[in-house]
């Protein structure tokens, strides 16, 4: 899917530019987005994959209860995609099936 | 300590409400919420930075939110509003452990109001785990609070007049609807039309929303249920099902979609842990969405000046929401001498009297909504219905079939309920398909257990509360 495609154009003047990284990928966002709605935007539906069956999870719940968009933010790890804000030069790191941080396997 | 007359937890609409009452009466209040700006979910707005076209749709509900952030926003002085702040524990009832990210600290709250509104239920089926899977209300948000699209193609599932209200949201917002999923059946939605109509102005919203949907050639299937989502990294196909009044699926009539979202939720379920941290008596509502605490018309919960309003004491929505924040802030006026009892019974009266002109039309819509055991029968042996810790349906039997017939005896025997959301997403379906398998009643079933972390901290971070001038937001003195 095109990032681009997934932004509303209409009615809508966005804050100031920015970019964060996700894992190793830059990825282009504004100012006040979730991380989860940036990644979403960009096309990244998969934010970590899990433990026992390795597999995808995304963002579900959006709101902060149900606890499946957890990324590591600047190595901190286990945060809630949905309820963190970006900031310019924010590295957002995938849970491997394997327990690392920073990649999709 | 802080001088505020009440720590109000939740800014959507019940809280706004509590805090603009009581400012309005001259008395300061804290509120603390997990998002950045005042509005919950149901008011959710851009982010600051963003600006909206002046051109850009509105209709009576986001007037009414505008309305009511306006009032929230000119009593900035009576009211410190603390954002992004989670509560991660709440200690002799009425002590408050708030976390931003920089650290927490306690807040002590001569009164507390716990308005923590509700999330939505989703329970179990094979595929809801797949990515594109995500509840209306995020795909509410993403649309409309951050104006990002959830996907392209997207199907619209559950039941209640929330999934006509996204509906309209997503295709107004560019995204190609492909239909709406709903599982009351038509007969039973036009029997329920008389007490709809008990309130014309709710009645006719709906009816727009139902309108505009048709005009735009959405089809909405009554009387049908989602059966599975297929995919592995990504949706890609749903398939629903006709249904009966027990909403159980004609799995021989299945009609399959390619889209690359499905948006689904079967009504709300309120936040009961702080009310439960705080120790207050609760009791099953099934009408309501589950367990809330018992309380009085004016929000009085069973523990000394710990109130409750709004979906989180049980769900009726917003407008509902912001009443009973009207009533408990007169509550709490009264108590510390800031009106006196002719005001307080006058003012009241006239709230009471308008939460009465809604009740039909609310038991009507929760009579429509309330959960059937269809639902629970859409898991299969090998679906996960623990998000948090990947358990399928058949290992919590095991656990269910060896005695365990409550949260706690399920936790430990299978896991269920360990994980980060602490039993919010599973223990819903779980403890109806426990009562159902086991002949017991959602009462002797019972609750989540609730302890303090709520949301999940690190040893670390709890040992290391941050001091006062980093956490608090300014203004008033600590």
């Amino acid at each position: 899917m095109e990032g681009a495609l997934l932004r509303r154009s209409e009615d809508i003047q966005r804050g100031r530019q920015l970019r964060i990284f996700f894992n190793t990928e830059e990825v282009e966002c504004y100012e006040g987005e979730t991380v989860a709605a940036a990644l979403l935007a960009s096309g990244r539906q998969v934010l970590r994959r899990t433990a026992r069956r390795g597999e995808p999870r995304g963002v579900f719940c959006g709101m902060g209860v149900c606890f499946d968009c957890l990324v590591q933010i600047d190595g901190r790890s286990n945060r809630q995609a949905c309820l963190t804000t970006v900031k310019d030069g924010m590295q957002v790191e995938t849970r491997a099936a394997d327990g690392s941080w920073g990649s999709q396997r | 300590m802080t001088e505020s007359s009440a720590v109000i937890v939740g800014a959507g609409p019940a809280g706004i409400s509590v805090a603009v009452t009581l400012a309005e009466c001259g008395l300061q209040t804290t509120v603390v919420d997990e998002n950045p700006l005042a509005g919950g979910q149901v008011f959710r707005q851009p982010p600051a930075g963003f600006q909206r076209a002046a051109s850009a749709v509105s209709d009576s509900a986001s007037r009414r939110g505008d309305e009511l952030r306006r009032r929230f926003a000119n009593l900035g002085d009576r009211i410190e509003f603390l954002g992004n702040r989670k509560v991660w524990g709440l200690f002799d009832s009425r002590r408050l452990a708030v976390a931003n990210a920089a650290g927490w600290r306690m807040i002590q709250a001569e009164r507390l109001v716990l308005a923590p509104g509700a999330y939505e239920f989703v329970p179990p089926f094979p595929g809801w785990t797949t990515p594109g899977v995500m509840t209306p209300g995020a795909a509410q948000l993403l649309a409309k609070s951050m104006h990002v699209l959830p996907g392209k193609r997207v199907l619209v599932a559950g039941t209640g007049p929330f999934l006509l209200v996204v509906a309209n949201c997503l295709h107004d917002a560019g995204v190609r609807v492909v239909g709406v999923v709903e599982c009351t059946t038509r007969s039973e939605a036009l029997k329920a039309i008389p007490g709809l109509l008990s309130n014309l102005a709710l009645a006719s919203q709906g009816w727009r929303y139902l309108r505009r949907l048709r005009r735009a050639g959405i089809p909405i299937h009554t009387g049908h249920v989602i059966l599975d989502a297929q995919g592995q990294e990504q949706v890609e196909r749903v398939r629903f099902a006709p249904c009966d009044a027990d909403w159980r699926p004609d799995r021989s009539r299945a009609v399959t979609v390619e889209v690359d979202t499905l948006c689904v939720g079967y009504g709300f379920i309120p936040r009961s842990e702080l009310a439960q941290l705080a120790g207050c008596d609760m009791r099953w509502a099934d009408e309501l969405g589950g367990w809330i605490p018992a309380t009085s018309e004016d929000g009085e919960t069973s523990v000394n000046a710990v109130y409750v309003a709004g979906d989180g004491g049980g769900v009726a929505g917003a407008l509902v929401a912001e009443y009973q924040g009207t009533l408990v802030g007169l509550h709490i006026a009264r108590q510390a001498g800031a009106i006196d009892e002719a005001t307080l019974q006058a003012r009241r009266r006239e709230v009471v009297r308008r939460l009465k002109k809604l009740r039909r039309f609310r038991r009507t819509l929760d009579k429509l909504s309330r959960v059937r055991p269809g639902l629970t029968e859409l898991a299969t042996d090998d679906t996960v219905v623990c998000r948090c810790e990947e358990l399928t349906r058949s290992e919590v039997d095991i656990g269910v079939d060896a005695g365990c017939a409550t949260y706690r005896s399920l936790k430990v025997a299978t896991r269920l309920g360990m994980g980060p959301c602490q039993g919010r997403m599973c223990w819903p379906a779980m403890a109806r398909r426990v009562a159902l398998r086991t002949g017991r009643s959602m009462e002797q079933v019972g609750l989540i257990s609730v302890r303090p972390p709520i949301v999940p901290m690190s040893v670390g971070e709890l040992a290391e509360p941050e001091s006062a001038e980093t956490i608090r937001s300014g203004g008033s003195a600590t």
